[in-house]
């Protein structure tokens, strides 16, 4: 379970390292990325609690994702229309199931691991 | 579990980029909020209202230095004119008292050398001179100052010495000053010529439109001081 976490810590050393310069003016798209990114991730977590875990599924996913959403407020914005809200609405509502999923499927483990101990302890005694 | 060797790789690349994508929108958001446009009207007020203080206090710096920078740059003028002046003195005394040479106006008064010329004449000759207000005066290439001695020499009488150096013919004397008056205190009924004219003796005069006098040296100052200074 440390994979995440790692990639994680990896990707945030790299990023201060490389300190990219974006504009200002690009933060709104790029937050919609990250949120974006975000949903990509979490949903490619629970994909494996749910045994359907796909590697093209979750890369394309993650970038055609970060992109459109990042292009989607753009258009918006030149469109006057608040697609950014849409997006944000859309992502942190599929993140928040997710998370939920996961922390389900955790604490399901957990209890399973739990139970199957008590189980071994019982046959021993 | 026999999954994981499947998802391992895709979802620590995701995590990484997810890393990346965080710590950048994270930079970008700092310098955005930082940005002037995204500050609020109260504080923009505050910064404007430091600025324009900070800029009044430096204005008045401003003005404190250049009044300092005036002031140094007179008191250098001044010291200049000073050392000009003092210049131009040195350089007025150092004329009045024969040490460098001058030119302007003047008469020459050339004695040949079958002249039976004595130096009291000469003496005779100079003194008169000064007196139709000559302003430098050289025998020959001898400038006449205050320390010359005119004598004769030790072993013959008639042998005329400037400062100890016998003078050679003819003898020039040259002297600056108004021509027609220092020819006419000569020509005087009376005077230098007419005395002159009694041994035989007529120096020719010219008067000149301009004449060069030599510069003497430097005399010694060894015992005398000036009496305000002791």
């Amino acid at each position: 379970m440390w994979v995440p976490f790692l990639g994680l810590l990896i990707g945030l050393l790299i990023g201060t390292v490389l300190n990219i310069p974006i504009p200002g003016v690009w933060a709104k798209y790029l937050s919609i990325a990250v949120l974006a990114a975000l949903d990509s991730a979490f949903g490619g977590i629970k994909s494996i609690f749910e045994e359907r875990f796909n590697a093209t599924i979750l890369l394309t996913g993650f970038f055609s994702n970060t992109l459109m959403a990042a292009l989607l407020a753009y258009l918006g914005d030149q469109l006057g229309v608040d697609l950014y809200l849409a997006a944000v609405i859309a992502f942190g509502v599929r993140l928040f199931q997710n998370l939920a999923i996961i922390r389900r499927e955790l604490l399901d483990k957990m209890v399973e691991k739990r139970q199957s101990k008590r189980r071994k302890r019982d046959n021993s005694e | 579990m026999s999954k994981l060797r499947d998802w391992k790789l895709p979802v620590f690349i995701t995590f990484i980029l997810l890393g990346v994508l965080i710590t950048v929108q994270f930079r970008t958001q700092q310098t955005y909020l930082r940005d002037l446009s995204q500050q609020s009207q109260d504080d923009l007020l505050q910064m404007l209202s430091r600025n324009n203080e900070e800029k009044t206090k430096l204005e008045q710096e401003l003005t404190v230095l250049d009044q300092k920078l005036r002031t140094v740059s007179t008191d250098v003028t001044t010291g200049e004119n000073l050392t000009k002046e003092l210049q131009q003195d040195i350089l007025e005394q150092k004329t009045a008292i024969g040490l460098i040479p001058v030119k302007g106006p003047g008469i020459t008064i050339t004695i040949d050398a079958n002249s039976p010329i004595m130096y009291m004449d000469l003496i005779d000759i100079i003194n008169e001179l000064w007196n139709a207000q000559a302003e430098a005066i050289a025998i020959n290439e001898h400038r006449v100052t205050s320390w010359t001695k005119i004598h004769w020499s030790g072993e013959n009488s008639m042998a005329v010495t400037v400062n100890g150096k016998k003078i050679t013919f003819p003898c020039v004397i040259t002297a600056i000053g108004d021509p027609n008056k220092l020819e006419e205190g000569l020509r005087l009924m009376g005077g230098v010529l007419d005395d002159l004219a009694v041994y035989d003796i007529y120096p020719v005069i010219t008067k000149e439109e301009s004449l060069e006098v030599p510069g003497a040296e430097m005399p010694n100052i060894r015992f005398m001081i000036p009496k305000a200074e002791s």
